[in-house]
C-alpha cells in the first residue's frame, strides 16, 4: 500500500513513462518527465529551505510552503516538488486582492513563498520579508548541477529503460501517511480565510473512492475547469497519478465562450469532467444548447458536477445533448477532502427537479445528528456529520476553529473518533439517499465557493465611510446583495471591496440605504431587505 | 445607442471604466456571470439574439467591439 502521493507517481511512471500526464495550452508533459521535474526542483527546494532561513521556526515536522504562481502544468510540479522536498504546499492565488493574499500569509506565519518572476510582485507590494523562492531560480540551480532542459529528454528515455532501477521518488525521511500534504483555504466569517490542512491518506483515500465511482482509467482525459488552488482541483492533480490517465488545463476564458469550450474538449478528446455546476449553467445560460446539434461534444462521457445545487432544467439540457453520458452529483466540504457523497443521475432530469446528494463514498462515514447531539430518525432534518479517513486535520493555526468543528462523535461514547460538523443539514430518504436542505448560517455556496455572507460585511464596514451594511444572497439568480448606510457611493464601495476581497466575493448589487430596517429588537430586518433584492 | 450601452455595462460592473478598458475578456476582467446578465440585457434592450457563435473575446473586449456586434446584429 502506498502511504504517500509521489508513490503513485513513482509507480505511473515506471508503467509509462512516455505517457502525457499534465498539459496545458503552452506545454505537455510525460509521467517521467513529471518524475523527474519534481525530483530536480524539489532537490534544489529542499536544499534552498535546509540553508535558508525558511519555515516558522517551529517543530512541526511537516512545515508549509505557499504556492503564488499562475494556472500551468509548472504549478502542479510546483506543488509535488514541495511535498518531494519534504513539506505540505499551500496555493495562494496570485491575482487575488493583496489584503487576502496578506491574510493568508499571516496564517501561514511566515513561511516561504515558492512563485516566479511573473507573479512576485505582490510579495514585494505587501513588503513579505520571508523566504522566497523563484522557479526561475530552482530552474538555474538545477543547470548548474548539469542537468540542463536539452538534457532532460535523454536522461528520461535512460530512466525509462532503467525503470525500477532507484530512480524513483522513494521519501524516506520518515513520512508517514498521516502527514499534511497540503492547505487549502477557504472563506472563513471572521473576514479571515480558513486554512483547512489535509494528509497524505484522505486525499488519497478520497481519489480512490472517486476513481472508482467515476470509473476513471489510463485511457481517460481529464478536463480540469477548477483553478488550481481550489479543493476541487485535487482530482485532476491526483488522478493522472494514480490511474495514469491525463489532465489538460482548459484556459479560464474558454468557460465564458462555449463555442470555444466545446470545441476544446472536442479537440483534445476530453472524456471526463469533474465541474462546478457553474461552468454547465453558464455554457447553458448563453444557448449553447439552443440550436439542437449545434455544438458537439463526442468523447466526453464521464461528468461529475458539485460545488452547489445543479438546476433541474441545466442538467436536462446536457442530458439531452450527451444521451451516453453519465452524470454525477457529487457533494461535501474541503474538509472532508473535496466530497464525501455522491448520487448517480439515473433518469432524466425534470426542470425543476432538486437531485439528492446521495449515498456516502467508500470510507466515508455520513449521518445526520440533532440539535440534541442524537442521531434524528430516518426522514427527519439534521446537521450533516463526516467520519473516516477522509477528514482533514483541522484549521491551521486556528485550534479554537479546530476544536468546534471537529469533534467527538457524541454518538461513540466507547473511544475517540473525530467527526466534522458540516453545519449543512440534510435527510436521508426511505430509499437512503440523502437530501441537501441548506445551512442555518449565513455560509452560501456561490459559482462553486463557498462565501461565508458575514465575511463580505466585515470587509465592507472597514472602509471609512461605510455605517451598517448587510449581504444577502439571491441563488436563483446567484446574485450577492449589499445593503449599506454611510456616505460612499455604491460604486465606491465595490471599488473598495475589489481591493480586499476575490471577485466572485464582490456583491453584483450594492445599494445605498437611509436606515436599514430594524426589527423591534434593533437587529437588521433581513425579511425586508429581501423584499428589497429585485 | 453608446449612451445606453455604457449605462447597461455600468449597471452590470459599476467598477469598471468601459470607456477606457480594450481587453475585456483578455484581461478576465468581466466573469461568465457578468457575460450572462450582459447578454440577456443587450438582447431585451437593442431587440436582438446574441448566438453562442457570438461570444467571442473580440466581440466583448471593449465598449466598441459590443457597439459593432450590436449594430451588426439588427442590420441582420
Amino acid at each position: 500500500m502506498q502511504s504517500n502521493v509521489l508513490e503513485w507517481l513513482d509507480r505511473t511512471a515506471d508503467r509509462q513513462a512516455e505517457k502525457i500526464c499534465y498539459r496545458d495550452d503552452r506545454e505537455s508533459i510525460t509521467f517521467a518527465e513529471a518524475r523527474q521535474e519534481v525530483r530536480r526542483m524539489g532537490e534544489a527546494l529542499a536544499e534552498r529551505l535546509e540553508s535558508g532561513s525558511g519555515g516558522d521556526g517551529s517543530a512541526l515536522e511537516v512545515s508549509p510552503v505557499a504556492v503564488m504562481l499562475g494556472r500551468s502544468v509548472r504549478t502542479i510540479l510546483g506543488y509535488l516538488a514541495v511535498v518531494y522536498a519534504g513539506h505540505c504546499y499551500a496555493p495562494v492565488d496570485a491575482a487575488l486582492p493583496a489584503e487576502r493574499i496578506r491574510s493568508m500569509l499571516d496564517t501561514l506565519r511566515g513561511a516561504p513563498v515558492l512563485t516566479d518572476r511573473e507573479h512576485a510582485g505582490v510579495l514585494r507590494q505587501l513588503g513579505f520579508t520571508g523566504t522566497v523562492l523563484l522557479m526561475e531560480e530552482l530552474a538555474a540551480g538545477c543547470e548548474k548541477a548539469g542537468c540542463k532542459e536539452a538534457n532532460i529528454k535523454e536522461a528520461n528515455s535512460k530512466e525509462a529503460e532503467a525503470a525500477g532501477g532507484g530512480t524513483g521518488l522513494s521519501l524516506a525521511r520518515g513520512r508517514s501517511a498521516s502527514d499534511p500534504l497540503y492547505i487549502i483555504f477557504t472563506s472563513g466569517s471572521t473576514g479571515r480565510p480558513k486554512g483547512v490542512i489535509t494528509a497524505h491518506a484522505s486525499l488519497m483515500n478520497y481519489i480512490e473512492a472517486y476513481r472508482e465511482v467515476m470509473n476513471i482509467g489510463a485511457d481517460d482525459i481529464l478536463g480540469n475547469q477548477s483553478p488550481l488552488d481550489y479543493i476541487a482541483a485535487i482530482r485532476d492533480i491526483y488522478l493522472p497519478l494514480l490511474t495514469g490517465c491525463s489532465s489538460y488545463l482548459i484556459p479560464r476564458e474558454y468557460f465564458m465562450e462555449p463555442e470555444r469550450l466545446f470545441d476544446c474538449l472536442e479537440k483534445n478528446r476530453v472524456t471526463a469532467v469533474g465541474w462546478s455546476v457553474s461552468a454547465f449553467t453558464v455554457p447553458a445560460a448563453l444557448g449553447a444548447f439552443a440550436e439542437p446539434g449545434g455544438l458537439r461534444l463526442s468523447a466526453l462521457r464521464k461528468i461529475c458536477f458539485s460545488g452547489s445545487v445543479m438546476p433541474g432544467r441545466v442538467l436536462r439540457l446536457w442530458q439531452t445533448a450527451l444521451p451516453w453520458a453519465r452524470f454525477v452529483n457529487q457533494y461535501g466540504p474541503t474538509e472532508a477532502t473535496a466530497s464525501c457523497t455522491y448520487y448517480p443521475v439515473d433518469h432524466p432530469a425534470g426542470e425543476d427537479e432538486t437531485l439528492p446528494i446521495g449515498v456516502p463514498y467508500r470510507n466515508y462515514r455520513v449521518f445526520l445528528l440533532g440539535e440534541d447531539g442524537r442521531a434524528v430518525p430516518q426522514g427527519e432534518e439534521g446537521e450533516i456529520c463526516v467520519g473516516g479517513p477522509v477528514l482533514a486535520l483541522g484549521y491551521y493555526n486556528d485550534p479554537d476553529r479546530t476544536a468546534r468543528d471537529f469533534i467527538q462523535n457524541p454518538l461513540n461514547r466507547s473511544f475517540f473518533e473525530r467527526i466534522y460538523r458540516t453545519g449543512d443539514y440534510g435527510v436521508f430518504r426511505a430509499d437512503g439517499m440523502l437530501e441537501f436542505h441548506g445551512r442555518r448560517d449565513r455560509q452560501i455556496k456561490h459559482m462553486g465557493h463557498r462565501v461565508e455572507l458575514d465575511e463580505i460585511e466585515t470587509a465592507a464596514m472597514k472602509r471609512d465611510g461605510v455605517g451598517e451594511c448587510a449581504a444577502l444572497y439571491q441563488p436563483d439568480k446567484e446574485i450577492i446583495y449589499l445593503f449599506y448606510t454611510g456616505s460612499l457611493s455604491p460604486r465606491e464601495v465595490i471599488l473598495g471591496l475589489r481591493e480586499s476581497l476575490p471577485g466572485f466575493m464582490v456583491p453584483r448589487r450594492v445599494k445605498q440605504l437611509g436606515a436599514l430596517p430594524k426589527l423591534p429588537n434593533g437587529k437588521t430586518d433581513m425579511a425586508a431587505l429581501r423584499e428589497r433584492m429585485r | 445607442m453608446r449612451e445606453e450601452l455604457l449605462e447597461i455595462l455600468q449597471d452590470v460592473r459599476p467598477d469598471v471604466d468601459f470607456e477606457k478598458e480594450q481587453k475585456l475578456i483578455g484581461d478576465g476582467i468581466l466573469e461568465s456571470f457578468d457575460i450572462i446578465s450582459l447578454v440577456s440585457e443587450l438582447n431585451d434592450a437593442f431587440d436582438i439574439e446574441i448566438t453562442p457563435r457570438e461570444l467571442k473575446p473580440e466581440n466583448f473586449n471593449s465598449l466598441d467591439a459590443m457597439l459593432a456586434l450590436i449594430q451588426r446584429l439588427q442590420e441582420e
